[in-house]
């Protein structure tokens, strides 16, 4: 080889090193799954150091439109300025749980966003009180949507709506009338039902309630606790409270039963305009016997304005706060706003217009609301709260517990404790009964209240012995039946039935009893809620037990049955 | 023959030499070309122009940061750079973000970096005299110099110098006003006419809210808003404007006439009825403005605010819920939007001379015409507010008008002082 032709390699040779150092660099950082699979640990590991997770629990109200923008923000890979990617853990909650899990250290959440305001200043309070500063410093709203009463478009006809201003009187006075609907003209519809949910843990449930004692006062602020406390309030209060079938965690959960059961299910339901505007929605609801319209009280309602802030706490650093940032301007796009139009939301960047679907044509008015209340101080909202606990409508409740032999062990205890947590939530007033079953049937006690046999049903619950076989549907049609011949229609009717496996024994056949329970909106009100817990248990089955009788399916194990069991008594 | 061992035995030790060299700069090259590149790992991101993010008004917070999605070089040097804080009110906030955008743009503006912080000005006042804080603010640029006397004894009083502001110079001048949806207007005129705060008082009174004033049942309560007095200068000014006009004077508002019982009773009786929607009144006109707008007339039916916010969400207004209608009080007050230098224990020179310049960007033609476009009186003479162009003559028909025929005269800081306390009391 030449001297000069040496010269030339090493330079080559000079290039080609630096350049290779380059390229492993680039590969030490390639994508997981690529063909260097003995570096996909490490690509893993050094992906998840360059990616920072931020938790946001919102309300499951904006779930559609949160769902869809936070997918697109993901997928895009924003980056905060130390270069790390922002993922964006999404979780729907009820506003009041939210607040609860998070003042409680179990819910790490970055940021947060409930339904409305209220709930900020119900946490801001409960913080200072308890930590000596604000849950969330400051807020910025994402976007708005009114608190309505959503009725059946001829119902709301029969009332006066399109004619006249319609309000929480007219409601009252729908109550008040035994005639019921018949005394429009409708005898076919039969009593006004009445939906909202429970106050401690929905937003539109505790908007319900302020709305419910102006009304009661016909103030539109500067609410007292003596407002609260005068005994009309509490007697136009309770009035309106005995039309309500059940309460509920969910707005959500109150609309698609609302739209997709029908008229015998409710009149009407507090909800929120954008949840009318999805009832047209022909692809998740195609069978709606008639439209869906939303009546803005004329004595005034609340925006539900889903206000967004960073939360404050130990867990959220710097970093998490810009990342937090940054998500927030995401959403406050033009873009990410003009997509909560589509969604029903009025969007709160102004640049953004309000137009269709919000408009006549989905059930929904534009021009309103045309006149709000004040957001009661924290104080009054308390007291409000308690007025609603002394004159809400009480439950009456079987209570139908698998104790066949497949329970035996922790699963039985675990249930016990989960059991234990229904007498617990129930109210003083409120009626327990306890059926055990596994191939025989046996009660324990018979529509006792809760008030001096707690001890007692705590006891009869921790006595209880697995063994035998599962007459799951004798059980269920048992407990059914005792209701139906012994009712109390002044009180919401359910059974809860926990199962952790198949009928095995019963005299029944399903469909038999599927007849004897299924919902029938006037003479077969008694909601079946349905527990399956394990595997063991027929999803299928129960789902359809909980569905057809206006209820709902939840599934259980032994370390979330407690909170199974919470949810269930948010019904009540 | 020529014998070429000795040249060749040089000629080759130097080329030896030259050969390392050239080696040496290929790899440097080499490398030096891999890094433009933009290889891996080179930064990311980055967010844009305003720190402290989690500070700031809620309205701040959304728009002040500008977010990019890949890096970007930073064309400041580092002895160069120097970055001023400058606690502002919110009814400048869109004239303001966009005069540091376009000073980024400028020689002066890549040396000097700007970071605008959203502040009531009370809020702002309080923040600097127990500063330096988690933000050292170099410049504080209220609403209006009505504060200026309060800010300066209070400094006085905590830090012994009495100068803590070293240049002032006013930016963009607003009277106040009272904006009201046009529909409501025409039907509060039914029965009041013009509004003023005695009508108004008795309108937030009456049981029958709208339907007492203009058989309208539907329009609920009568709602008339304006910001807190103790975080915000509009609101301040809201109460200094009611005491004048209580006693049917434009000057020497004295400390008399603030304590007078005739007054805090009227005052007290006012107050109490104001609107606070979300149960507090609001800290910021911007925000209170943007909330009139977004929630439409079911919120407020009228508010007292600064002209400029009235003209910089007409659009928007018209756009979600119908006109506006702008009504000047019969007594009014001009807001200057002062611009002060701070001389204060954090402020180096460097600080105080790129405040100056920015100052100086701020005052000129093109900036302060775009100020015109917001609905300011721009502070710079030079700039004519009565051309065919100006929002002041297109947006007549709203009820703009260019004279403000009664100015009072700015309280001085004890009767500002004792006012605030007056409606602390009330507040409770």
């Amino acid at each position: 080889m030449t001297h000069r032709a040496y010269q030339i390699l090493t330079i080559v040779a000079a290039a080609l090193l630096v350049g290779l150092t380059g390229c492993a660099e680039d590969q030490q950082q390639a994508p997981v799954g690529s063909d260097n699979s003995g570096r996909s640990a490490s690509n893993a590991r050094q992906q998840r150091v360059d990616q920072l997770e931020i938790v946001f629990p919102y309300g499951s109200e904006k779930k559609m439109w949160v769902n869809a923008v936070t997918e697109q923000f993901n997928r895009d890979q924003r980056k905060t300025s130390g270069g790390k990617v922002i993922h964006v853990k999404a979780i729907a909650m009820g506003s009041g749980e939210t607040v609860t899990e998070i003042m409680e250290g179990r819910l790490e959440a970055h940021l947060m966003s409930p339904a409305s305001a209220a709930f900020i200043r119900l946490g801001n309070a409960e913080s200072q009180a308890k930590f000596g500063n604000d849950l969330v410093d400051r807020t910025t709203e994402l976007v708005l949507s009114p608190v309505v009463i959503a009725m059946w478009k001829p119902m709301a006809e029969a009332i006066g709506w399109g004619e006249r201003p319609v309000g929480w009187s007219d409601i009252l006075e729908l109550v008040r009338n035994e005639e019921g609907w018949g005394a429009y003209g409708y005898p076919q519809w039969g009593q006004f039902k009445f939906g909202h949910t429970h106050p401690e843990y929905s937003n539109s449930g505790l908007i319900s309630l302020f709305a419910e004692v102006y009304a009661a006062t016909g103030k539109k602020g500067g609410l007292t606790i003596a407002d609260v406390e005068a005994a009309e309030t509490g007697a136009f209060l309770r009035e309106i409270e005995q039309s309500v079938v059940h309460y509920g965690s969910s707005t959500g959960f109150f609309g698609r039963r609302l739209f997709g059961s029908g008229p015998t299910y409710l009149s009407a339901a507090v909800l929120y305009e954008n949840m009318v505007i999805e009832s047209y929605d022909r692809a998740k609801y195609p069978d709606l016997p008639f439209p869906v319209v939303a009546i803005y009280p004329k004595e005034g309602t609340f925006w539900s304005d889903h206000p967004v802030g960073i939360v404050n706490r130990d867990w959220v650093t710097a970093e998490h706060r810009e990342a937090a940032q940054v998500y927030i301007d995401y959403l406050l796009e033009p873009a990410q706003q003009q997509a909560a139009v589509q969604f029903g939301f009025r969007p709160a960047d102004l640049t953004v217009a309000v137009g269709a679907p919000i408009d006549l044509a989905h059930g929904v008015d534009p021009d309103e609301p045309k006149t709000t209340l004040e957001v009661p101080p924290v104080d009054v909202m308390h007291a409000i709260n308690q007025l609603w606990h002394d004159n809400k409508k009480r439950a009456n409740v079987v209570l139908v517990l698998d104790t066949s032999g497949s329970m035996k062990g922790e699963r039985l205890a675990a249930a016990k404790r989960g059991a234990r947590e229904l007498v617990n939530m129930l109210s003083d007033e409120d009626q327990l009964s306890l059926l055990q079953f596994s191939n025989l049937l046996n009660w324990i006690v018979k529509e006792a209240p809760l008030e001096g046999n707690r001890p007692k049903f705590e006891r009869s619950i921790d006595s209880l012995i697995a063994q035998g076989g599962t007459s799951l549907y004798d059980a269920i049609e048992a407990a059914h039946r005792y209701i139906s011949e012994n009712p109390t229609p002044d009180r919401i009717s359910a059974v809860v039935v926990l199962t952790d496996g198949k009928d095995e024994n019963s005299n029944l056949a399903i469909e038999q009893l599927m007849q004897r329970v299924r919902f029938d909106g006037e003479a077969g009100s008694i909601r079946v809620f349905t527990i399956g817990y394990g595997s063991g248990a027929s999803k299928d089955i129960l789902t359809r037990i909980a569905d057809e009788t206006q209820a709902k399916f939840h599934a259980g194990d032994p370390e979330n049955i407690r909170e199974v069991f919470k949810g269930i008594s948010t019904f009540f | 023959m020529t014998d070429y061992s000795s040249e060749s035995r040089k000629s080759g030790a130097a080329g030896k030499l030259v050969f390392v060299f050239l080696i040496l700069i290929v790899c440097a090259v080499g490398y030096l070309g891999y890094t433009m590149m933009g290889g891996q790992g080179s930064g990311g991101g980055q967010i844009g122009t305003t720190p402290g993010t989690g500070s700031g008004t809620p309205d701040e917070q959304a728009n002040a940061g500008r977010t990019t999605t890949g890096a970007q070089p930073d064309p400041r040097t580092a002895a160069e750079a120097v970055e001023i804080n400058i606690a502002y009110g919110t009814e400048k906030k869109l004239w303001l973000n966009w005069a540091v955008g376009e000073f980024e743009k400028t020689e002066a503006g890549q040396r000097i970096k700007v970071n605008l912080h959203g502040r009531g000005s009370v809020e702002g006042a309080r923040e600097v005299i127990n500063g330096p804080g988690d933000i050292p603010f170099h410049v504080w640029s209220p609403a209006s110099s009505a504060y200026r006397d309060v800010f300066e004894t209070d400094w006085a009083v905590r830090h012994g110098s009495d100068e803590p502001i070293i240049r002032a110079e006013n930016l963009a001048l607003s009277p106040m006003i009272f904006v009201m949806w046009k529909e409501r207007y025409e039907g509060y005129r039914t029965k009041y006419d013009p509004p003023n705060f005695q009508n108004i008082a008795e309108a937030m009174h009456e049981a029958g809210g709208w339907s007492a004033i203009a058989g309208k049942a539907d329009w609920g309560l009568f709602k008339f808003g304006h910001t807190h007095p103790g975080k915000s200068n509009s609101g301040l000014m809201t109460l200094v404007l009611m005491a004048y006009d209580f006693h049917d004077k434009e000057r020497n508002l004295s400390l008399g006439d603030i304590t007078s019982t005739d007054f805090q009773q009227w005052l007290q009786r006012f107050e109490r009825a104001v609107a606070r929607p979300g149960g507090e009144l609001s800290h910021s006109t911007g925000s209170l403005m943007k909330e009139m707008v977004l929630r439409g007339p079911s919120q407020f039916d009228v508010l007292m605010v600064y002209e400029n916010l009235a003209i910089d969400y007409l659009k928007a207004a018209q756009g979600r819920w119908g006109e506006l209608y702008v009504v000047y009080p019969e007594r009014n007050l001009w807001n200057e939007n002062p611009y002060y230098i701070l001389d204060v224990p954090w402020s180096e020179e460097k600080h105080r001379l790129a405040a100056a310049e920015f100052l100086d960007f701020l005052m000129s033609d093109r900036i302060q015409a775009r100020a015109l476009e917001h609905g300011f009186r721009p502070g710079n003479p030079l700039v004519p507010i009565n051309g065919p162009d100006s929002p002041f003559v297109r947006y007549a028909d709203y009820g703009l008008k260019i004279d403000i025929p009664r100015v009072c005269d700015p309280p001085r800081a004890e009767v500002l002082n004792n006012l605030l306390a007056s409606f602390q009391r009330i507040d409770r």
